[in-house]
């Protein structure tokens, strides 16, 4: 139903140390996005691309589709800094609209490629942490960093939750499509209102039955859960080591060489 | 076709087709990445009063009754699975609501806070929408200026004793709207533009996204006043459960 907690069940990667994972993934995002170099952004790419395709075996055109995902947002707002509207021509074009021009300059053309090529590095960084690891082992790792007791204990709540609220939508949902529940716009709409509050009474019996059954099996406060332990390999973390340090190496070299 | 004529064409064309290259209209979470890092602190520290807000009075609410846990965890994943469904649209494009304004007024705007945080992390891991750097600015505007925003509405029109559907339609729109203002101001101070700076890059910003978020907007007020009435009409113990109809009745 959720096509990247799927992946992350068959990935490769999955029984790697979460927290070498989790290390990585956010190091290189935060090397992409302090640098903003359009070198450093195609060599995170592409090592993403490598590791999330060929290490970690998530199928090629997949990958491609999930890259696409925020393609919408980020080609709309890319419009929004790279077009002006002005009375004055800008240097790279101008498209004159009666007495005005819409017109753009070099350095925002430049500056718009630069944040695209970040922006999908960093995405790529993402997803190498989401499509590797399950949700568990993420909020495992945020145990290890001394998250809240009561945040852990609600993500966790929630993440299994949606799983069941998804199964009763979808089930809802098949049945209003067999009755002709979306036969035209109006009655789609009705049909999706009436399946949410449905959807609604039934969270809130299982939520009910669920905690019935917590209480039964003497639930005292706190959700305790036994941990699978992956412990990290020295030469996983030398790799992570060495290319964390190339990135840095190149984001010094771009800012004062 | 005179040559004004000719223009006109070809500017309702590159609209058309703007509109149609984007079939995912998402309720705006800004992409992973597109915030420099300084606004990505800046943002998350402004939420931090707020979430510490959340905290503590769901921390309350669990020392009176234990139950609640379950209760505001199937909350969260509620407000999760209704934001990733596909609402049924007029072009056939697949875009979601937002949730948080359903979720302001069944729940109250605090604990919305905190849920928010958590199901945005969520979007972000398992959806891709959004990012774990811009967590932050993402919260700001969908988990706390919205829902705020939601709830006050919804309690000034009860106030007023203004019709119950018109303002549950208002605070649902009008939040939904908001949201779209903030994440655009958001990424205006980020993108200032060349020529008059953060103003006009916030114009253009709200331009931008204004074909896909107006009629949205719309939609989620139209879709939380079904939910509403479909609730009413049989969830009543439920919503006395959560202290959503009891409140009314004061």
């Amino acid at each position: 139903m959720i096509v990247i907690d799927k992946l992350c069940y068959y990935s490769k990667l999955r029984y790697v140390n979460a927290g070498e994972k989790f290390a990585y993934a956010m190091a290189t995002l935060i090397f992409c996005l302090v640098s903003r170099s359009i070198a450093i952004a195609l060599l995170v790419l592409a090592v993403n691309g490598i590791l999330n395709v060929k290490t970690g075996g998530i199928p090629l055109s997949r990958y491609k589709t999930l890259m696409a995902v925020p393609l919408a947002f980020l080609f709309l707002s890319t419009i929004a800094i790279i077009i002006n509207i002005s009375k004055t021509p800008l240097d790279a074009f101008a498209i004159p609209v009666g007495s005005y021009y819409i017109t753009g300059s070099h350095s925002s053309i430049l500056y718009g490629i630069q944040l695209i090529l970040t922006a999908l590095a960093s995405v790529s960084c993402l997803y190498f942490l989401s499509l590797n690891t399950p949700m568990t082992d993420i909020i495992l790792v945020l145990h290890r960093l001394h998250c809240p007791l009561l945040l852990q204990e609600l993500m966790l709540l929630i993440y299994r939750f949606i799983f069941v609220l998804l199964d009763i939508a979808s089930a809802i949902t098949t049945s209003q499509n067999s009755r002709l529940g979306n036969k035209d716009y109006k009655t789609s709409l009705k049909s999706f209102g009436s399946m949410i509050s449905v959807l609604f009474i039934r969270a809130m019996k299982k939520s009910n039955a669920l905690y019935d059954a917590m209480e039964a099996r003497c639930y005292d406060g706190t959700i305790r859960v036994l941990t699978e332990n992956y412990p990290p390999k020295k030469k996983e973390i030398i790799y992570i080591i060495l290319f964390e340090l190339l990135l840095l190496a190149a984001a010094i070299w771009r800012r004062f060489l | 076709m005179s040559k004004k004529q000719k223009k006109l064409v070809i500017l309702a064309g590159a609209f058309a087709l703007a509109l149609g290259i984007t079939p995912v209209a998402n309720a705006m979470h800004i992409m992973e990445g597109y915030l420099p890092a300084a606004f990505c602190i800046a943002w998350g520290v402004i939420c931090i009063p707020f979430l510490l807000a959340g905290f503590f009075s769901i921390k309350k609410s669990l020392q009176a009754n234990r139950k609640a846990l379950t209760l505001l965890a199937m909350s969260g994943a509620f407000i999760f699975v209704i934001s990733s469904l596909k609402i049924p649209s007029v072009t056939g494009s697949c875009s979601h609501m937002t949730g948080t304004g359903l979720g302001a007024i069944l729940f109250g705007p605090s604990s919305v806070a905190i849920l928010g945080i958590i199901v945005l992390l969520f979007q972000a891991i398992l959806l891709a929408h959004g990012g774990l750097t811009t967590l932050g600015a993402n919260t700001f505007s969908m988990a706390i200026a919205g829902p705020f925003l939601s709830f006050g509405i919804y309690k000034l029109c009860m106030k007023f004793k203004i019709n119950k559907r018109v303002s549950v339609f208002l605070a649902a729109m009008l939040g939904d709207l908001f949201t779209y203002c903030v994440t655009s101001l958001q990424l205006a101070l980020a993108h200032p533009s060349d020529q008059g700076g953060v103003g006009a890059s916030a114009v253009k910003f709200l331009a931008v996204f204004a074909p896909t978020q107006l009629p949205l907007a719309v939609l989620e007020g139209i879709l939380t006043l079904i939910i509403i009435i479909g609730l009413e009409s049989f969830a009543m113990p439920e919503l006395k459960a959560i202290g959503f109809v009891k409140k009314e009745a004061k």
